[in-house]
């Protein structure tokens, strides 16, 4: 279906980013009709949703974030994970409630580029903040990458890699302190990544974002068909400087959705300022899509 | 025959010392890959003594647990001259920084006399480098927790230790942008200038009077910053600082194209109280500013040791656009 360019209108005060684009995107997110989206999202302007000119600073960045965590579990394939590139254009809307809905347009890099090869990928989503409270809601399109058949075999030659890997449980730390990750254990450290995208994304808030940075192996099981994987990883958040262990333990199998259960430590509250050394009160939450 | 001697003797002593990585001279240290602290210091007594005309050791004061804290004196003469001064390793999980700080050293040693640009810096101005600003931080980082940031100092009342020490400062002390549960990686501590490691380099600055440019270096996000972190008004020297971030980060791109980006603590970060640069800004210390380095986090902290080059060389690049700045605007 062809989508017709709208001529552009005059922008509104305080409105620092050129409409146009953005009036493109969200027709075609209408059309697509991607991941459900949560009641009130209909048009911009209804459900008391007021735009905010202002723009808290890095909303755009946390947004995208969080929607390309979503992205990469969904398409739950350790060799086509994206990073984000550089967000393009971008407008926010709050409510009463102090909930954000922000449209944005963004590029992307492939988180394992390849030598030489720099290729820039666009995504176009929508993402609902609920207020700090977890699993923002999004909607999320992204231009192809990597063609699709290449991307399934890349990915059942990981599984088939994975598959005869074995004596996993003498890796302490991957990467290492100096930063080094074997070549050999290099897929683990994507399958992490993937499973890890799950807990990052359900974590990010408009304030808190997520980098993995140390993982662990606490149980490789390849017997069954899928592969069967038990890890800890630690989560640096930013914007707290917190380390964040997590427990996460996911199932893959090449072309079947990622299926992951997690548990983190809890970031401290100053009330539940208890001691130990790496400091972080206890509060587990089971959290899983299973 | 004698060569034959001499060259079995030269690989004996190699292989004595190859296990503790005991470099004989700064050529045949390797700046590619991560040192320990007693590395380090090894590096910055060498460096010294081959070049006893521009590099001297000061120590600014004791860690916590009782470490020497030194700085590295590039002189080449004068008296108290307007000074550089360069600090890294402030957090000590953030390795590429301590790591950046040892190829900046020798690189003064080996510009000073070849660059002009870095010649006319030195003939005029003395600059200050802080290798291991965090000792106790760094000595923790290697032995039980790589991704160590505070120090290690005791607080009492909590079995909880360390104390950010880029919330420390006294500016903007206590208000928001750091934290005051002594468990948490933004403590600030009970008081501004309550840890050793902070107060050494306040008193170093104020017995010293002639700073005109102060950079303390981070990772990671890739980004310059000036001040403030504490407040959202702009420092009266916005539009300068803003400039001179702008050229130094062109300067650091072009080597590699890595991006950074630049502005505020406050509008580019986050909000931050207590930190280093609003507090040597206050001073009267202009050109103050605070650098994030590699990367934006696909390896965050554990930055490959194969990067720590490419990082120094163009974060010196960015440095070098300060302080020439520095040195052509004097105030």
């Amino acid at each position: 279906m062809q989508l017709r360019r709208q001529p552009l209108p005059a922008p509104r005060p305080g409105d620092p980013y050129p409409a146009a684009p953005l009036l493109a995107l969200l027709l075609l997110l209408a059309l697509q009709g991607a991941a459900a989206a949560p009641a009130g999202s209909g048009d911009p302007e209804d459900s008391g949703w007021r735009q905010d000119a202002e723009l808290p600073r890095g909303l755009l960045s946390q947004a995208a974030r969080a929607a390309l965590h979503f992205f990469n579990f969904r398409a739950s394939s350790p060799s086509a994970l994206r990073v984000l590139a550089e967000v393009k254009e971008g407008r926010a809307w709050i409510n009463q409630k102090k909930e954000y809905k922000v449209d944005l347009a963004f590029t992307t890099e492939l988180y394992n580029p390849e030598e030489g090869k720099e290729r820039l990928g666009k995504c176009s989503a929508r993402v609902f903040f609920r207020n700090e409270k977890p699993r923002p809601a999004i909607n999320i399109t992204c231009t192809r990458l990597i063609e699709k058949k290449t991307r399934q075999e890349e990915d059942y030659r990981l599984y088939k890699y994975m598959k005869q890997l074995q004596n996993l449980l003498d890796v302490v730390s991957i990467p290492d302190s100096h930063g080094h990750i074997d070549p050999s254990l290099r897929p683990i450290w994507d399958l992490a990544f993937l499973g890890s995208s799950y807990v990052m994304w359900e974590k990010t808030t408009q304030f808190l974002h997520y980098y993995m940075a140390q993982l662990s192996v606490k149980q490789w099981k390849t017997n069954e068909d899928a592969i069967d994987f038990d890890y800890t990883v630690l989560l640096h958040e930013f914007s707290t400087q917190e380390m964040i262990p997590c427990h996460i333990h996911l199932v893959w199998y090449p072309g079947k959705p990622l299926k992951v259960k997690y548990h983190c430590q809890e970031l401290q509250t100053p009330e539940e300022a208890s001691g130990t050394e790496e400091g972080s009160a206890v509060a587990p939450t089971e959290l899983s899509n299973f | 025959m004698i060569e034959d001697v001499q060259s079995l003797l030269d690989e004996e002593q190699e292989q004595m010392f190859a296990s503790q990585s005991w470099a004989r001279s700064t050529n045949t240290f390797n700046y590619a890959t991560y040192h320990t602290l007693r590395e380090i210091y090894d590096f910055m007594d060498l460096l010294a003594a081959e070049h006893p005309q521009l590099v001297s050791k000061l120590q600014i004061g004791s860690s916590y647990e009782g470490r020497p804290i030194y700085v590295l004196k590039f002189s080449t003469g004068g008296n108290n001259r307007p000074a550089i001064w360069i600090d890294t390793g402030i957090h000590s999980r953030e390795w590429v920084t301590q790591a950046s700080g040892v190829w900046f050293a020798k690189k003064i040693t080996q510009d000073y006399g070849q660059d002009p640009t870095l010649t006319a810096i030195l003939d005029n101005m003395d600059i200050f480098l802080e290798i291991v600003t965090n000792p106790d931080g760094f000595a923790f980082t290697h032995s039980k927790n790589r991704l160590w940031r505070k120090t290690r100092s005791l607080t009492s009342g909590s079995t909880c230790i360390g104390v950010d020490p880029n919330r420390n400062w006294d500016a903007g002390f206590g208000k928001a942008g750091a934290s005051s549960n002594p468990c948490s990686e933004t403590y600030r501590g009970k008081f501004a200038n309550s840890e050793v490691e902070v107060k050494s380099i306040v008193d170093f600055v104020k017995d010293h009077r002639n700073i005109k440019a102060f950079i303390s270096i981070h990772s990671y996000s890739q980004l310059l910053l000036y001040p403030f972190g504490y407040k959202k008004e702009s420092p009266a020297d916005k539009d300068e600082l803003d400039q001179v971030a702008r050229s130094a980060v062109e300067a650091l791109t072009s080597l590699y194209g890595t991006k950074f980006k630049y502005g505020s603590i406050i509008t580019t970060i986050y909000q931050a109280s207590g930190g280093t640069i609003d507090w040597t800004y206050n001073q009267g210390i202009k050109y103050s500013f605070t650098f994030e380095l590699r990367d934006t986090g696909r390896y965050g902290f554990l930055l490959p040791a194969s990067q720590i080059v490419p990082t120094a060389q163009e974060t010196w690049l960015a440095l070098l656009t300060i302080m020439e700045h520095t040195l052509n605007h004097p105030y």
